[in-house]
């Protein structure tokens, strides 16, 4: 099976403002029908990343290629991509339909073409009845929509969406990720969005890209990066994590003995005998067993109750632990007791960077 | 090309008065300070220079003391009222001001309106001078300029963030001192504003000062317009330019009494 | 405690109600003496005559300088609206130094002393040699500059900006931008702008006050002259009468067309 050929390539591109470097040296190659996200805290670079790919902005260096054509000095109007606006920018004087036809009059296509395409876009965003109503009388879900039936109408090579569900409420926003990944599925198109929601970057792509400081700091599969991620700041921005400082002991073929302060734990690692290690491990996968077993001896702090899981406060010598704990009928803990934190040797990654 | 219509003419303006005058030219040949000494060093100038400053602060204080008030009124009204009044106090300001200044003119002249309600009602005898005096410069001009300041003010007002005032309530100011404050400072840029509209419009307000004050109530402004018409072009761009430094000397004082700059954020 | 609380709301009304006396009064003054079947102005008005405003149109220099204050309005209005909506466009999305530069340039008429205006501009008329009609549209075309251009930039900077990209994220390339999806969201206050500008212009008087020539005078110029030198006042009565209706008009149109909103916050 060949791979799918590479639709968007940002090679060394570099831009910054003023005095501020908002991307910095950033590589990317996205395949033909994935969905790639950029997530990062508000200013690291994903915006501007997004704006690039768009032409919106110039790289000060660096190549923009979009299905192998390089892009980088070509202005907006004339790359193949369309973009759906985090305020939706929807043209007010316009109706649904112009406003969906407006790309392909640009690209002149015959009337009655355009009127199949327009109803066809309609159609697949559920908003058929709507089609001369004004952006003004529509709800924020139906403004996305059609923002979206405007964007996909023209069959771009690349669709970009800037933070697009950023506006809904929870229970839409979710509604419109499943709508949304469908949609694309079924059209094939490659699409690259921004956002600051890890929970919504893990659910809808294919591959994500974690940025700080315009830096793309781990890219890869959600599950990937959230169960194996390389550095603290990725570790910590998709969710919740343990951190554990240890010294390399032992090692015995791919793992390693670490020392930490409350005990000895293994983690797959290079790291030499005698370097420093964080180790950083989930709070859904840090067991706690009654004492005597394996792992870290620490003393439950605090028990707050959440629903489907319940979260556990832990102190211990090698620092405050996190463990999330399925509510499923199991066993009673209680404030202050004495417990074994142990974790399967999978379930902890060492993490690169000197720990701080 | 905005510029080049604007700024050059200033300079050339500056330009020519530094010459001698000429009767055949527009200026003569020789550079000279002659026009601004003459000026700066006769007494008659220098006294038109202060009754027209005097006239200045008299008509800023009565537009301040009223206009805030009147502001204050028209910012607290709901939005829809509070439009229609700005539009009441914007649709004076279109009218050209030599209609507003012959308003006054037949109110206050000796066929005019309060002559003849006064004798009607029989307070007076004969009709009162009420016109070609500085008062009346100063009356007919301040109400003419009034809007500006409430408009200003009101803007500024209105614009508020009202908890602000909360926020000081909530911290034990009545309303006095929630007003004396928190009100009153955080309105500055648009105190700032009026006051400098007021001011450089009443410099420069010839028709209405013609009209009301007479050949005995001039100012400034009518001294540069009577240059111009006896041809002494370096006299009165001279004039012109004392004109723009009192400007400029008192804008900067304003800005500087009322630092408008610190609640707008952008320092001093 | 409550008689502090009633004594600054009265006080306010109060305040406002002589102040908009004073302002408004002056102008009614005039219309009702517009109407006046005498020689002089009398009060209470003995009558009801419409015999000033058949005089203004009868006097063949009221006639001609009401026709040239319309005439440069309406040229005035336009040049000024074409100028100060390219500059509104091009500043609306800009900031920075040079930026606010250009932006007060255009604003600068508002607060700079017309009279220094004024002469500064036939200095420079009388050295060039500038005829008389265009050096007064020059007067008036930067009187009305910030009023045009101001309005413009309000709608231009209320303006969604990612609009404009959307429509160049469609294909749509700069100057169709600007016709199919920029024009039509601001051409109200292009309009409000071209209102106030001819407004604006019809009413000028300080700095066009020396530019006048033999035969060349606006109305308000003339209506100085005839206050000045005594002559039949009440013909100006009528005369500013008319300016006042036409005023009137002009607002109710604008405000037909953008609302009362957007009159306020472009001033």
């Amino acid at each position: 099976m060949s791979d799918p050929p590479i639709d968007v390539q940002l090679i060394g591109v570099r831009k910054t403002f003023g005095s501020v470097v908002a991307v910095d040296d950033v590589r990317l190659d996205i395949p033909r029908g994935t969905i790639f996200s950029l997530l990062g805290p508000s200013g690291c670079g994903k915006t501007t990343t997004l704006r690039l790919i768009a032409g919106f902005e110039q790289p000060d260096s660096g190549e923009v290629h979009i299905r192998g054509e390089r892009v980088t000095a070509v202005p907006p109007y004339r790359r193949n991509f369309s973009m759906v606006f985090q305020s939706y920018a929807l043209f007010p004087h316009l109706d649904v339909a112009d406003n969906v036809a407006f790309g392909l009059r640009m690209r002149r296509v015959a009337r009655n073409d355009r009127v199949r395409a327009v109803n066809d876009a309609l159609e697949l965003v559920k908003l058929t009845a709507l089609a001369d109503r004004y952006p003004r009388q529509l709800s924020g879900g139906q403004q996305q929509r059609v923002a979206l039936a405007r964007a996909i109408v023209v069959k771009p090579a690349v669709l970009l969406l800037d933070e697009p569900l950023g506006a809904l409420d929870k229970m839409l926003r979710e509604e419109m990720q499943i709508e949304l990944r469908s949609l694309q599925q079924r059209l094939g198109i490659t699409a690259v969005f921004v956002t600051h929601d890890q929970e919504e970057a893990l659910t809808l792509s294919d591959c994500v890209a974690v940025m700080r400081n315009g830096v793309i700091e781990q890219m890869g599969a959600p599950r990937e990066i959230y169960d194996r991620p390389r550095t603290q700041f990725v570790a910590g921005f998709l969710g919740a994590s343990n951190f554990i400082d240890g010294i390399v002991v032992d090692r015995d073929g791919a793992s390693a003995i670490v020392e930490t302060a409350g005990g000895r734990v293994p983690v797959r690692t290079d790291s030499r005998v005698g370097e420093r290690v964080r180790i950083a491990v989930r709070p859904e996968r840090l067991r706690m067993v009654a004492q005597g077993g394996d792992g870290l001896p620490a003393r439950i702090r605090d028990i707050v109750y959440r629903g489907p899981v319940t979260h556990f406060y832990l102190d211990s010598a090698a620092g405050a632990l996190l463990s999330y704990q399925q509510n499923a009928g199991a066993h009673e803990w209680a404030v202050g007791t004495q417990v074994h934190c142990a974790w399967d040797i999978d379930s902890a990654v060492a993490l690169e960077g000197e720990p701080s | 090309m905005a510029a080049l219509f604007f700024i050059a003419p200033v300079l050339y303006l500056f330009w020519v008065s530094l010459h001698q005058p000429s009767q055949s030219e527009l200026f003569g040949a020789a550079l000279t300070l002659q026009n601004y000494a003459s000026v700066l060093g006769d007494s008659f100038y220098l006294s038109i220079i202060r009754r027209t400053l005097g006239v200045a602060a008299v008509i800023l204080a009565i537009s301040l003391f009223i206009g805030y008030p009147v502001a204050y009124f028209v910012a607290l009204l709901p939005p829809r009222k509070r439009m229609i009044a700005m539009l009441m106090l914007l649709f004076p300001l279109m009218v050209s001001n030599v209609v507003r200044a012959y308003g006054w003119v037949a109110l206050l002249g000796r066929r005019g309106v309060v002559n003849s309600s006064l004798s009607g009602i029989g307070l007076i005898d004969a009709p009162l001078d009420l016109l070609y005096t500085t008062q009346a410069v100063v009356v007919g001009l301040m109400t003419i300029l009034l809007p500006y300041m409430v408009i200003s003010i009101a803007n500024s007002l209105a614009a508020l963030d009202r908890r602000y005032e909360e926020a000081a309530q909530s911290l034990g100011a009545g309303p006095v001192r929630t007003f004396l404050h928190v009100t009153l400072p955080l309105s500055t840029p648009g105190v700032a504003s009026g006051t400098l509209l007021v001011l450089l419009l009443t410099l420069s307000a010839y028709v209405t000062i013609t009209l009301l004050g007479g050949p005995r109530s001039k100012l400034l402004v009518s001294m540069i317009y009577d240059s111009v018409t006896a041809f002494q072009w370096p006299h009165a761009a001279a004039l012109a330019f004392v004109l723009l430094v009192i400007a400029l000397l008192l804008t900067a004082l304003i800005l500087a009494l009322l630092r408008p700059g610190r609640v707008l954020g952008t320092g001093r | 405690m409550s008689a502090i609380k009633l004594i600054g709301p009265a006080l306010r009304g109060t305040a406002t109600v002589i102040a908009f006396a004073l302002i408004i009064v002056p102008i009614l003054i005039v219309v009702v003496a517009a109407f006046s079947p005498n020689e002089y102005f009398e009060f209470p008005p003995p009558g009801f005559s419409a015999r000033w405003f058949v005089e203004f149109f009868r006097l063949a220099n009221m006639r001609s300088a009401f026709a040239l204050s319309v005439e440069l309005a309406l040229l005035a209005a336009t040049l000024s609206t074409i100028l100060g909506t390219l500059g509104a466009l091009y500043l609306a999305r800009r900031r920075g130094i040079v930026a606010s530069a250009i932006q007060s340039v255009f604003l600068a008429p508002l607060v700079f002393p017309t009279i220094i205006l004024g002469v500064a501009l036939l200095l420079i008329y009388k050295t060039i040699g500038m005829p008389v009609f265009t050096g007064l549209l020059l007067a008036h075309c930067i009187v009305a500059m910030p009023y045009g251009f101001r309005s413009v930039l309000a709608s231009a900077q209320s303006l969604d900006p990612s609009l404009e990209e959307a429509g160049q994220s469609l294909g749509a390339g700069p100057l169709r931008t600007l016709y199919l999806v920029t024009l039509p969201l601001i051409w109200p206050g292009v309009l409000a702008g071209w209102l106030f500008a001819f407004i604006v212009s019809f009413g000028e008087l300080n700095t066009a006050l020396f530019l006048t020539g033999p035969g060349m005078t606006t109305l308000p110029i003339e209506i100085f002259s005839y206050l000045q030198f005594q002559g039949s006042q009440l013909v100006i009565a009528a005369a500013s009468s008319l300016q006042i209706a036409l005023i009137v008009i002009l607002v109710t149109v604008i405000e037909r067309i953008v609302g009362i909103g957007r009159i306020i916050r472009s001033r």
